[in-house]
């Protein structure tokens, strides 16, 4: 704490931290993962959708499919996973949208549209934010596809977009 | 196994739910007040053991290590076991459970269960931030994830898979909202929502409309558990604890399976009913986590009080009123006492003690109850906790 200590000629004042840039809200109530390899062990998965691949984690031992992606397997505990690409297809299993209560750094979006979206040919059902058409004119059963998008830090995201 | 003792809750309070000009440790000092009024026999020195219920305090009032903070504020000094208890939604029935098994095995001999959450802040959108992070935050709770879009969804796959209504979900925030009419320390106490108030209500997350949803809500309760021995020195209508069950399998909205079959409370409700060796028909009462309108409705159906899609008939031909099969959720429940995440299950615990011991106004008294449930969900209903409390005395 010696910093804390006045020093002669500063007038008896400290210098506070300066400023944080908070255009963005502070990491700990900023939604979006760490995404770099110094954060994550999953690193490669924000790789692969900034070149807008869906990916997630498989077990090479029991072919265990885990979302979100893992680094050890749920069923057998093994620690060697792979990385298989899934489909980016998929149709609505149930959605409904945010017209009132959004958390920070969401108020603009309102209102949005979130959903179940089941993907094609593959046993998942991924939860995610749907653009692209409005809430009253979504349904149950309609075709969205994955794309990725960028949120802040040069960071990536993924969501639904409707298909026309 | 070794033979567990038998544990009752012997007396509890809440304070008034709402929209509270009260900090977290003033809540907690109300819920100190209260329950030392409740509880006459209740003597600081002889509570070993305090568990506090609480679930976001971290981001609802900025403050870790609520336990002891919670102990000075009622005035409690524990020597034995002294933790809180984080379970989301389910935080106050969790603290209740551990205190039953520290009493239980032997650990405690007089414990309290308090619940305590602060959730109004000047900023609504600091506040849903909080809620969101109850589910799988960076994979879920980046899209928006938070309660009432996906109880929308179980809302909107109930209706399409059963032919559920807005008319039958209004009517289980109808029955709650008259229910809490006649308790005082219900969030929406004077506040009269009639059916066809209900569904003019604006749409939060459609088909959910404002009425359907549970409040963020500020609000503290306790309750007193005690071992067999030392029950009568407080109460003469003590609540045994009878039985429970828990179960949880999934956490991300991806693993969800079936979101209209709750099968993770049935498997909670199994393991409760075989612990305390009785059957959903001996049930007078249930506190159920209504912290939606739809959630109510699919409980009965979890439960066995009526068959897998009919619980939307079952709420609104009053099959859940008093009067009815059983009566649900006679203190108003979360949609009429609004929902302060750490102190509703200990709430419920208080409402099934004074059920028992005839203490509650007419409107709402069940009459002569021997036998309730209390059950809370946590998060996207991944979670669910039961208890069964019988009528001593």
């Amino acid at each position: 704490m010696a910093g804390a200590v006045p020093t002669v000629g500063s007038g008896g004042r400290v210098p506070g931290p300066p400023e944080p840039p908070y255009d963005r809200p502070p990491f700990l109530l900023d939604f979006f993962p760490l995404e770099d390899a110094g954060q994550t062990r999953l690193a490669k998965f924000f790789d692969e959708l900034r070149l807008g691949r869906l990916t997630t984690t498989r077990c090479p031992r029991d072919a265990t499919m885990a979302w979100p992606p893992r680094v050890v397997c749920p069923t057998c505990h093994g620690e060697e996973m792979e990385w298989i690409e899934l489909p980016k297809r998929g149709t609505v299993y149930a959605f409904s949208a945010v017209l009132a209560g959004a958390p920070l750094g969401m108020e603009s979006d309102v209102p949005f549209v979130v959903g179940l979206v089941d993907l094609e040919g593959v046993a998942l059902r991924l939860f995610g934010r749907i653009v692209g058409r409005p809430w009253d004119g979504c349904e149950i059963g309609m075709s969205v596809s994955v794309e990725p998008f960028d949120v802040p830090d040069g960071r990536v995201f993924y969501r639904f977009r409707a298909q026309p | 196994m070794t033979e567990l003792r038998e544990v009752a809750v012997v007396g509890g309070a809440t304070t008034k739910f709402g929209l509270r000009a009260a900090t977290w440790p003033e809540l907690a000092q109300e819920a100190g007040a209260q329950l030392f009024r409740a509880v006459p026999g209740l003597d600081a020195k002889d509570v070993d053991s305090l568990f506090v219920g609480a679930a976001e305090p971290e981001r609802f009032a900025f403050q870790s290590h609520v336990a002891p903070l919670a102990a000075e504020q009622m005035g409690l000094a524990p020597r034995r076991i002294l933790q809180r208890t984080e379970l989301a939604c389910a935080s106050g029935q969790s603290a209740i459970r551990s205190a039953y098994a520290a009493i239980a095995s032997g650990l405690s001999d007089v414990a309290v269960a308090v619940g305590v959450e602060k959730m109004n802040l000047p900023s609504m959108a600091e506040a849903n931030t909080s809620m969101a992070c109850v589910m799988d935050r960076p994979w879920d709770g980046a899209h928006g994830a938070t309660a009432p879009p996906f109880f929308a969804m179980v809302a909107q796959r109930h209706m399409l898979e059963h032919g559920t209504t807005a008319e039958q979900m209004a009517a289980v925030s109808a029955k709650n909202h008259r229910f809490a009419n006649s308790n005082p320390n219900a969030q929406f106490h004077e506040k009269v929502f009639s059916t066809e108030k209900l569904l003019r209500l604006p749409l939060v997350s459609p088909p959910l409309r404002l009425g359907d949803c549970s409040s963020m809500t500020d609000g503290a309760a306790a309750v007193v558990l005690a071992a067999r021995e030392l029950v009568r020195g407080y109460t003469d209508t003590p609540a045994w604890i009878r039985g429970s069950g828990q179960y949880s399998d999934f956490h991300n909205l991806a693993n969800a399976g079936s979101l209209t079959e709750w099968t993770g409370m049935r498997k909670a409700a199994d393991e409760a009913f075989r612990s305390a060796h009785i059957s959903v028909g001996d049930l007078d009462m249930a506190e159920l986590h209504d912290c939606f309108s739809i959630s109510e409705i699919i409980e009965y159906e979890a439960l066995g009080l009526c068959p897998p899609g009919a619980g939307g008939a079952f709420a609104a031909d009053g099959s859940s009123d008093l009067g009815g099969k059983i009566v649900v959720n006679p203190r108003g429940g979360l949609l009429g006492c609004g929902h302060p995440l750490g102190a509703t299950g200990i709430a419920q615990a208080v409402e099934v003690f004074d059920q028992f011991a005839h203490r509650v106004p007419a409107a709402r008294q069940v009459p002569d109850p021997n036998w309730a449930l209390v059950h809370n969900l946590s998060g996207s209903a991944n979670v669910h906790s039961m208890m069964i409390y019988q009528r001593g005395g």
